[in-house]
């Protein structure tokens, strides 16, 4: 039994009860919105005289003789092979993750470990980079990746979003390395480590969080892009976002736009999944930061 | 065996000098104590010696080998730090098989060395325990055993006592005490507790601003403190010093008169301890004050009076009573005292 201080009034309950509910209505309900109407026709989600329809999928019996239908989901994945973007997306998000965080750890513990005063500067002029909008830094690479033959393929996007992304990485990495006392690392290294070995077995191990928030924060990044993956990668490498973009069609191709609502419910499910499996990690690594422990 | 010879060593930022010229020759097995208020130089000299910090002039050799140039792993060296340093990842039993493992040592006697250190500091039972787990006195043990199980040539402590409340780093003090006897290593410890300093070392060295004030056995530096700066820094209560005016023998300032001292004429600071000073029944004392302040120690009755600026503090019976603003007389005879030069500090009498 909680004790009768701890009791808030039975008012101010109801009225927090019913705030949350309707917050999360609110957050909550375009995904489940999307969800819904990913399984009907586009004549009932985006019906024009009665939009109950998209609730009841009216349009959708008549026309596949069920109230819902995948139909969708098979003409994104198989018809217009969105399975191929994913890969793309697997691909380009697995290799900037792993770029950016192998050079984030180690420059940004160098960085944190540095008594000279450029280590301040090199990270303000990064914070500058990373200030500007992504697009903008397009109209400078594009005309030498033409000439260089390079343009359209998965790794000059690679090497474009890991440019972009380093300069947040070093930056939540540093801060980061701050927050481990120097002593550990002098300690492993009288206790014998050379200054790697000290990294390696002392540091990392307790950067755990860090590094697991600056990768997820890098993954979205990659996985988010817009700007950039749709200027660099032709047709064939495209990844999943500029892809659903294509679906919606252009004012000479006709789209399809349920095709469109099917990649996007199959593009943010796995950020669910991601999530909810990292929640701890984040919040931890994210207040790791904030407070000293 | 490890001596360590320590020449000409300097270390400076900038301008900014952080140690000056230390010379100093550590003999084997010896307990050494750097002792210093805060931003002294002592824990930058052990860390120069740790290869924690690079020397900006000077050498420091150990059993004549010049170490300037080595990494810290390869000076065999280990070290207790202030924080414990503990590695919060690993449980007690593998933060103290950590230098073990990195080094290579052959595995099959980890598990034995391990055990027998961490029983040398009574931790048997908390080897599979993390850091985050245990009090400060145990972590404090942890990072002792895990400088021992090396068996280094060279023990450095970083004020290792300094996070423990008083009671806890009286006990451990002793057991430091008798682990370096047991163990018999070349020992290098930084306090800034004089008492610490006093208890554990073979040989004390006193420094200020970076500059070595005096080296000498804890009774030498307590007896014969080199200058105003040791004698104000050693015993508790510190010395008393009291500014005047030194003419023929006699020293002389506001209510107080010393007579029979042996020192030349001028501007001079008189120094005495407050338990080698007492209260004159008959009133003919040399310093005659009211009193500032009456503290029961339990043992004693601290007595302070106010000379100029200066706060006099005297040991007297534990049945002495009196009240505050009373006319005390205190008895310093010429031979409990020790004169310094106002100036430089400079220690004048014999």
């Amino acid at each position: 039994m909680a004790s009768k201080a701890q009791k808030r009034p039975l008012a101010l309950q109801i009225v927090l009860f019913v705030t949350l509910v309707v917050w999360m209505i609110a957050a909550a309900f375009p995904f489940f919105w999307t969800l819904w109407g990913s399984f009907k026709v586009e004549a009932d989600f985006f019906s024009l005289n009665n939009w109950t329809n998209a609730l009841t999928g009216r349009m959708t019996e008549i026309e596949t003789g069920d109230t819902f239908t995948t139909q969708g989901y098979y003409g994104a994945w198989v018809q217009e092979e969105f399975w191929r973007a994913a890969w793309n997306s697997t691909l380009v998000c697995l290799f900037v993750v792993s770029i950016s965080l192998t050079f984030g750890t180690l420059g940004g513990y160098a960085l944190a470990r540095s008594t000279y005063r450029y280590a301040f500067w090199f990270l303000l002029i990064a914070l500058i980079f990373r200030a500007m909008p992504p697009i903008t830094l397009v109209s400078g690479y594009l005309p030498v990746f033409f000439d260089w033959n390079i343009w359209g393929y998965l790794p000059t996007a690679i090497i474009v979003l890991v440019a972009i992304n380093q300069p947040f990485t070093l930056w939540m990495l540093h801060s980061f390395f701050k927050n481990i006392p120097q002593d550990l690392d002098e300690s492993a290294m009288v206790d014998g480590c050379t200054r790697f070995q000290a990294f390696r077995y002392v540091i990392i191990p307790v950067m755990w969080p860090g590094v697991i928030t600056t990768g997820l924060f890098s993954f979205l990044l990659a996985y988010n892009d817009f700007a950039v993956t749709a200027m660099i990668l032709d047709k064939q490498n495209q990844t999943m976002v500029p892809k659903i973009a294509s679906f919606l069609g252009t004012t000479q191709t006709k789209g399809n736009v349920m095709f469109a609502v099917a990649a996007v419910v199959s593009t943010t499910a796995p950020l669910f999944l991601l999530i909810m499996f990292f929640q701890r990690q984040i919040v931890s690594g994210l207040t790791a930061g904030a407070v000293k422990g | 065996m490890a001596e360590i010879q320590l020449r000409n060593v300097n270390k400076r930022w900038g301008s900014f000098v952080g140690v000056d010229n230390f010379n100093l020759t550590i003999a084997d097995k010896e307990f050494l104590v750097l002792l210093g208020p805060s931003g002294c130089g002592k824990t930058t000299t052990m860390r120069m010696i740790a290869g924690l910090e690079d020397i900006t002039e000077g050498e420091i050799a150990i059993d004549g080998k010049v170490i300037n140039n080595l990494d810290p792993k390869d000076r065999d060296v280990a070290m207790v730090f202030q924080s414990y340093a503990l590695y919060p990842n690993m449980n007690v039993y593998e933060n103290i098989r950590f230098p073990l493992r990195v080094r290579g040592v052959d595995a099959s006697t980890h598990d034995e060395r391990v055990r027998r250190a961490s029983r040398m500091v009574e931790l048997d039972d908390f080897l599979h325990r993390k850091p985050a787990e245990l009090s400060g006195g145990q972590r404090q043990r942890v990072a002792l055993a895990r400088a021992i199980v090396r068996e280094p040539n060279v023990f450095l402590m970083d004020e290792p006592l300094s996070n423990l409340d008083a009671k806890l780093r009286v006990s451990t003090r002793a057991q430091i005490k008798n682990l370096s006897h047991e163990l018999a290593v070349t020992t290098i410890y930084v306090t800034h507790d004089q008492i610490e300093a006093m208890t554990l070392a073979d040989r004390v060295v006193v420094m200020q601003k970076g500059i070595v004030q005096q080296v000498g056995s804890p009774t030498e530096i307590y007896d014969k403190p080199a200058n105003a700066f040791v004698a104000s820094f050693i015993g508790n209560p510190a010395m008393n010093l009291i500014d005047g005016e030194m003419r023929g023998g006699v020293f002389e300032t506001q209510r107080t008169r010393v007579e029979g001292l042996r020192a030349p004429d001028g501007k001079v600071t008189l120094g005495f301890r407050a338990e080698d000073a007492s209260i004159a029944e008959d009133g003919n004392g040399q310093i005659t004050a009211p009193i500032y302040t009456l503290e029961l120690l339990g043992d004693a009755t601290m007595v302070s009076v106010r000379i100029g600026q200066a706060l006099v503090a005297v040991k007297a019976d534990k049945s002495f009573r009196a009240e505050i603003d009373d006319t005390v007389s205190i008895s310093v005879p010429a031979d409990i005292c020790h004169v310094f030069d106002t100036d430089t500090g400079k220690r004048l009498s014999a």
